[in-house]
């Protein structure tokens, strides 16, 4: 169950937050994002070796009420994908296949010669988008 | 796509599928297109420099997109974080994409550190383009400038880019050169990469 996820600027700003679960509030997923961050920047600026384009960030219990795990992705531009999964046994294929289909909506969206960079993604079509693919995230074997 | 084995025939043209298309688009229409960009915004500038801050701003525009795009499209992406690996992403690959061939060459700038050009025998947005000789030296390859201008501003490698004609003996055009200095940061930076 993907609880929420977000698109954030270059610059840390925020360009897309969107929550898939009526429950909790977005101040809550807000604060989470924003922790999330500094895993990413630390990533970023300590690198492994090799450099990799992908970046995973695993917090485990973070919140004592409830688990959850927290994905980033990075691209070339500095703009970090972050998604927030309460599942417990999530598999790698699943998260980077989720951020692929994630990146080319991103991509599609930012496309849009009225998109301003630097400024939210307001179009529509890109939230059907990802509700889509939130909505067929989970494991291959259902069932 | 229809089974490889059977033909069918169409008696109707109408009945046939829709093509993908090539992903390739009419080099008049584009240049059609381009024409109309620089006349507009000649009516609304007084001077030249102008005109090609204009024309670069419609690149950059064009250049952030690409980056997004292209580093979707290659598969096995990696981050480029050296100023040699960003440059050669420029060279071929944007090119590629944007016009069909890589670019003609690649060089270092030997006065400065941080020069780079990047030159092209004919720029395709010029083919059609002949500037009279009143304008001086300006260039509609500031539109290409601007892209990739775009595209090393998205990657964190900022940059002043800029497109000149160079003459060459032997030919009656000049060929043409974007010339990319890097700004200071970057060099700082990739001296500290080692």
């Amino acid at each position: 169950m993907i609880m929420c996820v977000a698109v954030v600027g270059h610059q840390n700003n925020p360009l897309y937050l969107q929550s898939f679960t009526e429950a909790d509030d977005a101040l809550k997923l807000h604060h989470i994002v924003h922790c999330s961050l500094d895993v990413v920047d630390e990533r970023v600026n300590n690198p492994k070796k090799s450099g990799p384009t992908l970046n995973e960030t695993f917090l485990g219990m973070l919140y004592p009420t409830e688990n959850y795990k927290v994905y980033g992705y990075l691209t070339n531009t500095k703009v970090k994908f972050l998604m927030v999964t309460t599942d417990l046994d999530v598999k790698d294929a699943d998260v980077r296949s989720f951020f692929r289909r994630f990146h080319a909506a991103y991509v599609d969206a930012v496309s849009n010669p009225f998109h301003v960079p630097g400024k939210k993604i307001t179009s529509n079509a890109f939230a059907e988008r990802v509700s889509g693919i939130v909505k067929s995230f989970g494991p291959v074997t259902t069932g | 796509m229809i089974g490889v084995g059977k033909m069918k025939q169409y008696t109707n043209v109408l009945d046939k599928p829709l093509s993908r298309g090539r992903q390739e688009v009419s080099l008049s229409a584009f240049a059609f297109l381009f024409s109309e960009l620089v006349q507009y915004n000649q009516t609304q500038v007084d001077n030249i420099a102008e005109l090609e801050r204009r024309l670069e701003d419609a690149g950059y525009a064009v250049g952030a997109r690409v980056l997004e795009l292209l580093c979707h499209r290659e598969k096995g992406n990696r981050r480029e974080t050296r100023l040699l690996g960003i440059l050669s992403f420029v060279h071929s690959t944007v090119w590629k994409v944007l016009f069909g061939k890589v670019a003609d060459s690649l060089e270092k700038g030997t006065e400065h550190e941080d020069e780079y050009m990047i030159s092209e025998k004919e720029l395709l947005v010029n083919r059609f383009i002949s500037v009279p000789k009143d304008m001086g030296a300006f260039n509609c390859g500031a539109f290409v400038a601007g892209i990739v201008k775009g595209v090393l501003d998205g990657a964190g490698f900022p940059a002043v880019v800029t497109a000149h004609f160079v003459p060459v003996d032997g030919q009656q055009r000049p060929r043409t050169t974007i010339l990319i200095k890097f700004a200071e940061e970057v060099l700082r930076r990739e001296s500290r990469l080692g």
